[in-house]
């Protein structure tokens, strides 16, 4: 195969160029490839869906681990659900934390993506405070709220699509149970989806999710590799200081916290949670733009 | 006592230069062992370009049910066809080719969530559904799907009537497109099986017309228009070695297409057409025996191997003999110990002898396919030639 066609959707796809192939295994219900892309560099896929690129990886870690943990201000304990590209980790270790579990179902992932995508872990794998958890993220957090340990200051789903390994996490217990590994003041965020393609995905988050934090929001950045414009991450918590932290506040968590990012800044960390109206239309379903939203 | 089999029998004195046929056979089961089924790729390849040729404009799908082998989806990977499938098991044997899901259509009328879910994995994305509760289950996965619309027109010609398990009504067709709006799901188009092993184009011709009109009908009013046509399968095997003309019988076809708008995407998902004549069994004659004024023949592969689609498929495949003279009446069992695995009843044949060749040609759709392991008998190998 010379070029990868995205299966995501039915009567759109993206086509990529496969520059070199670096990795790919297939198993029963699976297949995975790591390859080389001009453009945007090594791309990972798995099941026919774009995974993440080398080039825009960042909007995303950032925005997935920044937004959170600089909104809450004295993240210590920190749980990554899934990640197993080490995107994530790179970026929650860059504060001043004590502690970060992360659970990736598969170890092979993690190893695979130390190898073929070391730009990015960069290390992170390496860090004493990580607690690498190989277990089944949904299994994780059930046991984890029935055992007492100290809970999260943040919990960050960095799941696959609904359909396929990550399906578990988007189930109402999940988020239940992550729910009850959170610290009182914590914030859990979850990956998505592109709801100009995805409306649904959107929807079924916000009934899940919205019954179990008083802050129940989403807030999006484009990521390029995600077709589609506009990513949306959801957020939760109680915590109504992270809620809405002012500029000069998160201006000064981020001089202070003195990291270098290619995306994140705390004027896009506010605006970011501003959304477009064709979201906000989609999250109040009536049957006039159930056409719209898709 | 059973009617005289009339397929066709080809014996020494029917065919030119027998004597090579045979020891080419026999240098196989030599090599091989005995039983085989022999698979051409040339003849496949043949048979798609024909095919192709035939009906131009038209994106071939070659049903991976008639035949799930790994050479022959290998061989039409190469020839850019898709790949019709029904079953996570199916897909499995693609993914082993690295076949994009893009390449594909789900054509089985009911799922399993599961399935459904699986198929979306494995990236096909294109899901056949006849009637509303099928419809629902895919609400889920609206974002990520076309949805073709299967419609029921029944053939007195087809020797399997495939409209008779699936298919909506045409005069549901209105109904259902409406339904799956208000549901958010795209029906983009629609999809008909007259039969499999039509004798005639006819029913081809008159579904092609019917969806046609529906479709337009459709179109006035849909959201998102009708485009997409699967004209299904049915293009026939030559079993009775006739000299089938695919040309010929497609040209009805051809001229009903021609009909459509141009920028509808037509397709097609041919599997014994394709893969029929591409596929020779070789078995061995294990034993004889006289009984009941017959000469039975007892071979090493039977109604539960290869020939099973004699008893699935309603096929009736043609034999060889590498013996000519006179003919007796003759009786060709398979291997197992049950009686109704018989190949042959009362077929007139030259007499042969323990360890003669006896080859069925046109073997290789819904052979292989519906074979089972009864008795723990070996199955036929397959074996390729001009990979």
């Amino acid at each position: 195969m010379k070029h990868f066609k995205e299966t995501l959707y039915d009567a759109v796809c993206q086509e990529y160029r496969i520059d070199k192939m670096y990795f790919e295994s297939k198993t029963s219900h699976q297949h995975l490839m790591i390859f080389h892309n001009a453009q945007l560099g090594r791309v990972m896929t798995l099941d026919g869906i774009v995974q993440t690129t080398e080039a825009d990886e960042f909007i995303y870690h950032e925005m997935l681990a920044h937004v959170p943990m600089l909104a809450h201000g004295e993240a210590k304990r920190i749980l990554i659900i899934g990640g197993g590209d080490g995107g994530m980790l790179r970026e929650v270790v860059k504060h001043p934390i004590d502690h970060v579990t992360q659970v990736e179902i598969d170890q092979s992932v993690v190893d695979m993506a130390i190898e073929y995508l070391p730009k990015h872990s960069n290390g992170a794998y390496q860090d004493p405070r990580l607690n690498l958890v190989i277990d089944d993220g949904f299994n994780f957090v059930k046991n984890f709220a029935a055992s007492g340990e100290p809970r999260f200051d943040v919990i960050i789903s960095d799941s696959t699509d609904p359909i396929g390994p990550g399906e578990v996490l988007f189930s109402d217990d999940f988020y239940q149970y992550a729910k009850q590994c959170l610290a009182d003041d914590g914030v859990m965020v979850t990956q998505n989806g592109v709801p100009f393609f995805q409306a649904d995905e959107l929807q079924n988050t916000q009934q899940r999710m919205s019954s179990l934090y008083s802050d129940m929001r989403f807030y999006c950045a484009p990521v390029p590799s995600y077709y589609g414009g506009f990513m949306t991450f959801a957020w939760g918590t109680d915590n109504t200081g992270a809620s809405a932290p002012e500029l000069s506040v998160l201006q000064q968590r981020f001089s202070a916290l003195g990291i270098k990012t290619r995306y994140y800044n705390p004027a896009i960390h506010g605006a970011s949670f501003a959304l477009p109206q064709y979201v906000i239309d989609s999250l109040t379903p009536s049957t006039d733009n159930v056409e719209n939203g898709q | 006592m059973s009617a005289i089999d009339t397929r066709p029998l080809l014996t020494l004195e029917s065919v030119d230069q027998p004597e090579q046929q045979l020891a080419h056979y026999q240098q196989l089961v030599k090599k091989y062992g005995s039983p085989l089924l022999v698979f051409d790729a040339d003849v496949l390849r043949n048979k798609f370009e024909s095919l192709q040729k035939a009906l131009p404009g038209v994106d071939l799908y070659y049903a991976v049910k008639a035949h799930p082998d790994s050479h022959i989806v290998s061989v039409i990977d190469a020839l850019g066809g898709g790949f019709d499938i029904a079953s996570a098991g199916e897909m499995d044997l693609l993914l082993q080719h690295k076949i994009s899901g893009r390449r594909t259509i789900h054509t089985h009328p009911i799922k399993k969530d599961q399935e459904i879910r699986d198929a979306l994995r494995f990236g096909a994305t294109t899901f056949v559904v006849d009637n509303l509760y099928e419809l629902k289950k895919l609400v889920n996965y609206r974002s990520r799907i076309g949805v073709l619309l299967r419609i029921s027109f029944r053939s007195e010609s087809a020797k399997v009537d495939l409209s008779k398990k699936f298919g909506c009504s045409p005069d549901e067709v209105i109904g259902l497109v409406s339904a799956a709006e208000q549901l958010g799901i795209h029906i983009k188009g629609l999809s008909f099986h007259v039969g499999s092993q039509v004798d005639d184009p006819a029913k081809h011709v008159e579904a092609v017309h019917a969806c046609h009109s529906l479709m337009e009908q459709v179109n006035l009013s849909a959201n998102k228009p009708l485009s997409v046509l699967d004209i299904g399968g049915g293009f026939p095997a030559d079993y009775a070695l006739t000299g089938f003309d695919i040309q010929a019988f497609c040209a009805p076809i051809r001229e009903a297409l021609n009909t459509l708008p141009s920028d509808w995407h037509i397709i097609a998902e041919p599997g014994r057409y394709l893969i029929a004549p591409a596929v020779t069994s070789i078995t061995t004659v294990a034993g004889k025996s006289h009984r009941n004024g017959f000469v039975w023949y007892y071979l090493d592969d039977g109604i539960y191997g290869s020939y099973s689609g004699q008893l699935f498929d309603h096929a009736v495949y043609p034999l060889q003999v590498f013996r000519g003279g006179k003919k007796h009446a003759s009786i060709i069992a398979g291997p197992t110990c049950d009686s109704i695995d018989v190949v042959a009843e009362n077929i007139l044949m030259p007499s042969l002898e323990i360890g003669d060749l006896i080859v069925g040609h046109q073997m290789g759709a819904y052979t292989a396919a519906t074979k089972t392991r009864f008795n723990s008998l070996p199955d036929a190998k397959l074996i390729v030639e001009n990979q």
